[in-house]
């Protein structure tokens, strides 16, 4: 339910049968309101006519590029949208993220997986459109707290010293928890937009990072690598 | 047949494409026309010496039999230059004059000398391409028979779990009215597994994709160890909730050359074997090492061990595990033929051997840069191709780089 106490609205753009049919029939048990499209002509019109709340969108349309969808959207909207895709084409996902889209899924996905990633992206719309009424609320995750108010990290009540880079690294990553971060969008943000295309200050700064919050950098908890995308933080508690 | 088809071509130049002959017609020419021209300016400065003149053309021969394709160019050129030497730069100028003392011998020689050298420089040429072709034979011939063993094993490992999902989903339709709660959640919870199962085989199948058909190379870009590790491990983990791993990466921070979905993918497959088949519970170790020059990962497990006669062809993907058609359980031939494939496609090696209470596989991958060529990205990212080989040489010098703990405690 959103705060109109209204039930979620979600547009599926997907042209595989079976795959529509599962995921519409996980989001209707989940009581969200579910309209699909096929190609992405169809999807486009739709968006424009329901204004859904959230659009899950496949980036393999028979009819046209899933990229050209996601930047006609962005002329006129701001809807969060989900991009399904296979998994060995890491380019185009950071491209779509890039490009526009909030998140992404990797096919094959379980119904849980794609649920938490629709929670998200909702909740992360929902705050957007709070942002200016309330401050923004510490983030906890098991026994890592992140004050934005004091710039005071902890971990196990115990102050974590992160130099300002590292500070701004991790901050960046607990608002936008539990979305993907891709490298380009982490790197014009810490680094400001002419920064060099080489991204390993960036990997080095990460690597920092998770040997002061992290038990075993090879199992981490808190942040979590997405091979040639970017980085994504655990959902605070 | 390949090789006498090129080996016939070369020798009659009417049969080549017509831009190939007149290339070469052209370069013959060109290259008598500069050795007259330099022919002349010597003969006017040295008029006494037209030994000079002799050398030029002969010089002239070499370079035509050197650059262009067979023997009949150099033989037309060496004809072409002993008329036109007699026709130059003999008495009576511009007349042809096999009469004057001597020249008949001077003719011969100069005919012998250009024919020999043509068809020697023809002929080492012929033999280096030869050779080349040969060598690419060997390699298709190498990577036909890893392409047939893999599908071999594809085929053969892809009807169990297909078998299964078909049989299952039948008898649910079929027997529907009849089944109890519990029987259909049985088969719809097979049918899972199953596909799971199927999944990662397609993975794997295209991960194979990802290296470069004809040079069987990979686009390696920067990759951070443990960042790639820890993915493999969640992804891992997906599969496999309920086993206990104990995972150790070096203190140091590594970033090394790679393709970071493929490694994922030879560390998942080598995981899922040790599960798999070591038929214990006992946790599995992934230890990671680095002594510098090569970056060591290490998948041990505390189970019943490889059979030693198995552990000789356990890679190129002609095993079968004798059990697997008969239990359902699969096999690892493919699995391991791909990881074979990966690594070495990253210039690593790969092998397997017992320990005292189990098994472990070992593959390494290069810390330092092996080379430029390492670096082939497929043509559909051409656009990032600039891109990730500025960053590779960047790194080259200082591709491992290392923070100490010391430093990061500040």
């Amino acid at each position: 339910m959103n705060k109109n106490g209204c039930r979620n609205s979600i547009l599926l753009i997907e042209d595989e049968e079976n795959i529509r049919s599962f995921i519409s029939t996980t989001l209707k048990n989940q009581n969200y309101k579910i309209t699909t499209a096929s190609g992405g002509q169809e999807g486009l019109h739709l968006a424009a006519s329901f204004c859904p709340d959230l659009i899950l969108l496949d980036l393999g349309l028979p009819d046209m590029d899933g990229m050209n969808v996601i930047k006609k959207l962005r002329e006129w909207t701001a809807v969060p949208v989900i991009v399904i895709s296979a998994r060995s084409n890491e380019h185009e996902k950071a491209r779509a993220l890039d490009g526009g889209a909030d998140d992404y899924i990797t096919k094959p996905f379980g119904s849980i997986e794609l649920l938490a990633r629709i929670r998200t992206s909702l909740r992360h719309s929902s705050q957007m459109q709070d942002m200016s009424l309330t401050r923004q609320k510490p983030y906890h995750c098991g026994n890592l707290t992140i004050n934005f108010e004091n710039h005071v990290v902890t971990l196990n009540e115990q102050i974590i010293h992160l130099t300002q880079i590292e500070y701004k690294l991790l901050t960046l990553l607990a608002k936008n928890s539990g979305k993907v971060l891709t490298y380009t969008f982490l790197m014009e943000k810490i680094w400001g937009p002419y920064t060099d295309s080489n991204n390993q200050i960036l990997r080095v700064n990460m690597a920092n990072i998770r040997r002061k919050i992290e038990k075993n950098p090879a199992t981490p908890e808190y942040v979590f690598t997405e091979i040639g995308i970017g980085y994504r933080m655990a959902e605070g508690d | 047949m390949h090789l006498s088809l090129q080996h016939l071509k070369s020798h009659f130049p009417g049969r080549e494409a017509p831009g190939s002959f007149i290339k070469n017609a052209l370069l013959t020419a060109l290259i008598l026309i500069i050795a007259t021209v330099i022919a002349f300016w010597f003969f006017r400065m040295v008029p006494e010496n037209s030994a000079n003149v002799a050398l030029v053309y002969i010089t002239a021969l070499v370079l035509t039999a050197r650059f262009t394709d067979g023997y009949l160019y150099g033989i037309a050129a060496s004809l072409v230059s002993v008329v036109g030497i007699n026709y130059l730069f003999t008495y009576p100028y511009f007349q042809v004059n096999f009469t004057l003392t001597g020249y008949p011998v001077t003719f011969l020689f100069t005919l012998i000398i250009s024919l020999v050298v043509s068809t020697m420089t023809s002929r080492i040429k012929e033999q280096a391409d030869a050779l080349v072709e040969r060598e690419k034979l060997l390699m298709d011939a190498e990577k036909e028979k890893m392409r047939a063993n893999l599908l071999r094993s594809v085929s053969h490992d892809l009807r169990t779990p297909l078998t299964g999902i078909i049989g299952n989903s039948s008898t649910y339709i079929d027997n529907y009215q009849s089944l109890t709660e519990e029987e259909k959640m049985d088969l719809v919870s097979h049918i899972r597994e199953d596909s799971n199962w199927l999944l990662n085989m397609v993975e794997n199948l295209l991960s194979v994709t990802r290296i470069h058909q004809n040079s069987m190379k990979i686009a390696t870009s920067m990759e951070s160890v443990e960042e790639m590790v820890s993915e493999a491990i969640i992804r891992f983990r997906k599969r496999y909730p309920q086993t206990e791993l104990s995972v150790q990466v070096p203190e140091d921070f590594l970033m090394i050359p790679m393709d970071a979905i493929l490694i994922e993918q030879v560390i998942i497959n080598l995981l899922e074997n040790a599960v798999v088949h070591s038929g214990s519970n006992l946790p599995v170790e992934l230890t990671v090492t680095c002594d510098g020059t090569q970056v060591f990962f290490c998948v041990r497990d505390y189970g019943k061990g490889i059979p030693p006669e198995r552990l000789e062809n356990l890679f190129d993907g002609s095993y079968f595990h004798p059990e697997s058609s008969t239990d359902g359980h699969r096999g690892m031939g493919i699995g391991l033929s791909i990881c074979k494939t990966i690594i070495t496609a990253h210039n690593g090696t790969i092998h397997a051997d017992n320990h005292s209470k189990g098994c472990q596989f070992v593959f390494t991958l290069p810390a330092m840069q092996a080379g430029p060529a390492n670096q082939v990205l497929p043509a559909s990212q051409a656009g990032s191709l600039v891109n990730a080989e500025s960053v590779v040489q960047e790194n080259s010098a200082e591709s491992l780089i290392s923070i100490k703990k010391e430093e990061t405690n500040e």
